[in-house]
């Protein structure tokens, strides 16, 4: 069912609310002419709740195009909305209390761009649930540029920081390539098709094999630029870095969940991943993502570096259900990006909490955290358990389906591929458990107790409960995920009769 | 080449073509950044030709508005009142011919495989003026768009104000050691 511009505007209603919501915060902070961090936030975090009441409320699992097609609203839309809401939340109420975002004064907090900052993780939003509905190429690379330009502004939003501003420039000059290249291979399937639909190229007769390939693997540039692919993630461990502690997380979560979505719409709505050559492509790229991802990891001495290749590797993973390209694989996906959302945040968080209470972001400043904090250090711990894919931890089951998914394929390709996957998983204990040792087997430099913000201890706790204790709501959230992958076949007759 | 296809319409698209294609390699190796950027000049120029030898009329106008006339003069601008821009220091230099003059050479060659051995589907619609249809567009089935297109730019141009801002002030700041104590 395909709705016109009026009709769309009531299953919008979430994408209303948060533009509305973003002009709320800073025209009241223009009136009011008083900046206020806790204003700013309450506003943010109100648009947020209305925004979830509105999808809940027009949620009723029937899929719809909306605005003559170019979007989607369908139970997959609704899952990534869920996600993005999510995220958006933890770290807005996170960056409350963090000094990274926006600068902290010994005595006072400075709550100067508290409004823009608020406003642009708000707007992110909206661009990161655009990126999850887009049915059409203009749509995909609208909502992906929109989030990229928010992720390039909250990048350099440290004040007097080199490394912020660094990031922040790689980030753009990195980007700009990856939307170039991305263009250029969307061109090449509007060529084909005459259309920017993705129903129209998944319609397109007999596509010649080497335009088709050729096209994909330009578009790969700009979703795999999102999720920090290999050869697309150069720009991952600086910006993950450089940027303030808040934003990392944000980024290493809300826009690599949203990068996937497109990826997901995009292999199963445009091109079926069963055409030739695409799983063998997404394979090699999967397996060489994972591999880099970790044996970089192992050498590095920063903590937030550290968790940016480990979130490479992660990619990489996620990626293996898409070479499976059947439904389960894309179930194994969902399920995988809220393990990845609980379990990541958790631990940028405890990075966040420690740095907000005066600890630096080396590893070796970490020595004796189990001591000195014991609450934030036992957070790291499970969520660099539930990372690594210990049972009986969140990452566990989520990496179970993954690599489920892609053995039930069959095949040696599949099979060696889950195998890699695997390996890679040993390696990552390896580095995940040199943040351990440090934290429980060395001797502190400093003996000081650290104490850490009550609002992030919150925090942290929410996410390693989660972590934890998923398994309980392990069914309901299977079958969550199994209702909400992509059910938008405008083609599903054509399709149907291919197989 | 088939003597069909000499018209005055494809000698002018050649025409354009090397244009663009002459001042585009011009902006990648003038030595001085400022030769860069009146090259930039053929190039944007260039590409409105060929936007109006299209038939896209709203286009081409559009890109000689604001990339000819706006942009450029903006990088132009940049360029002239930036301190020190003849001493440049190039930290990265393009080390790995070996590498890169073989990669591009093979992307090149595939894409002109692409764009040659394809049969591109083709509408038998002559090229029109599309201002009319263009603006339909906007309001009718490419509303979102249009409207998000806005929402980018909104957001845009607050972050260039907090990024842009937040300079100016250390500038000031830079000046009178310690005072910004009370100020803030």
């Amino acid at each position: 069912m395909t709705l016109d511009n009026i009709a769309s505007m009531k299953y919008f209603a979430p994408e209303l609310i948060l533009s509305i919501g973003i002009l709320a915060i800073l025209t009241v902070d223009l009136i009011v002419g008083k900046p206020d961090r806790k204003r700013s936030s309450l506003l943010a975090m109100s648009t947020l709740v209305l925004a979830l009441l509105a999808t809940l409320v027009t949620s009723d699992g029937v899929s719809r195009g909306l605005f003559g097609g170019l979007i989607a609203r369908d139970p997959f839309t609704d899952f990534f909305k869920l996600l993005f809401i999510a995220t958006t939340a933890f770290v807005g109420v996170a960056a409350l209390r963090s000094r990274d975002t926006i600068e902290y004064q010994p005595g006072e907090y400075q709550d100067k761009e508290s409004g823009e900052f608020y406003a642009l993780t708000l707007t992110a939003a909206i661009g990161m649930m655009l990126m999850a509905a887009a049915t059409d190429l203009l749509m995909a690379f609208l909502s992906l540029e929109l989030v990229s330009i928010l992720s390039y502004i909250l990048a350099g939003f440290k004040r007097r920081d080199r490394k912020s501003s660094e990031a922040s420039l790689k980030y753009v000059i990195y980007g700009g390539v990856a939307s170039g290249v991305m263009l250029y291979g969307m061109s090449l399937l509007y060529g084909l098709a005459g259309s920017t639909s993705l129903s129209a190229i998944h319609a397109i007769k007999d596509p010649p094999l080497l335009t088709l390939i050729a096209a994909i693997t330009l578009c790969f540039a700009g979703f795999g630029y999102k999720i920090a692919s290999v050869p697309f993630h150069m720009w991952c461990p600086d910006v993950y870095e450089g940027a303030p502690t808040p934003v990392t997380a944000f980024l290493s979560v809300g826009p690599k969940a949203a990068g996937f979505a497109l990826l997901i719409r995009f292999f199963h709505g445009a091109i079926p991943a069963d055409v030739r050559s695409v799983p063998l492509i997404l394979g090699l790229i999967a397996a060489a993502t994972m591999t880099l991802g970790n044996l970089a990891a192992i050498n590095q001495t920063n903590i937030k570096r550290l968790l940016a290749y480990s979130s490479i590797a992660h990619a990489g993973y996620i990626l293996l259900g898409l070479v499976a390209g059947n439904d389960d694989g894309q179930r194994a996906i969902l399920l995988y990006l809220v393990t990845y959302l609980f379990m990541n945040l958790g631990a940028f968080l405890v990075v966040m909490a420690m740095s907000d209470a005066g600890l630096g972001e080396e590893l070796s400043e970490y020595r004796g955290l189990g001591k000195r904090a014991a609450f934030p250090a036992l957070v790291m711990a499970i969520c660099l358990f539930s990372l690594t894919g210990l049972p009986p931890f969140a990452g566990f089951f989520g990496k179970f389906y993954l690599f489920a998914a892609l053995l039930s394929r069959g095949g040696t390709f599949n099979t060696a591929l889950a195998l890699i996957g695997i390996l890679n998983s040993a390696v990552s204990l390896y580095y995940y458990a040199r943040i351990l040792r440090a934290m429980y087997f060395e001797k502190p430099t400093n003996e000081a107790p650290i104490l850490e913000a009550s609002l992030h201890r919150w925090n942290m706790g929410i996410m390693a409960a989660v972590t934890m204790g998923l398994w309980l709501a392990w069914t309901p959230l299977v079958d969550f995920a199994g209702a909400s992958i992509v059910q938008w076949y405008p083609h599903a007759t054509q399709v149907a009769s291919l197989h | 080449m088939d003597p069909s296809l000499v018209t005055p319409g494809t000698l002018f698209f050649f025409l354009l073509a090397s244009v663009v294609l002459i001042s585009s390699v011009g902006v990648a190796l003038a030595p001085n950044i400022l030769y860069s950027a009146f090259s930039l000049l053929g190039t944007l120029a260039g590409i409105a030709g060929l936007y109006l030898y299209l038939g896209a009329d709203f286009v081409g106008i559009v890109q000689l508005l604001i990339y000819v006339g706006g942009i450029l003069v903006l990088i132009l601008f940049a360029v002239l009142l930036t301190n020190k821009i003849g001493e440049v220091r190039l930290s990265n230099l393009s080390a790995g011919l070996s590498l890169g003059v073989p990669a591009s050479v093979a992307l090149f060659a595939l894409l002109a495989r692409v764009a040659t051995s394809t049969q591109w589907p083709l509408t038998e619609e002559a090229a029109a003026p599309g201002t009319a249809r263009l603006g339909d567009a906007f309001l009718r089935e490419h509303l979102l768009p249009f409207e998000l297109a806005s929402l980018i730019l909104l957001m845009a141009l607050v972050g260039a104000m907090v990024i842009a801002r937040r300079a100016a002030k250390e500038e000031s700041r830079s000046v009178p050691e310690g005072t910004h104590d009370r100020l803030a």
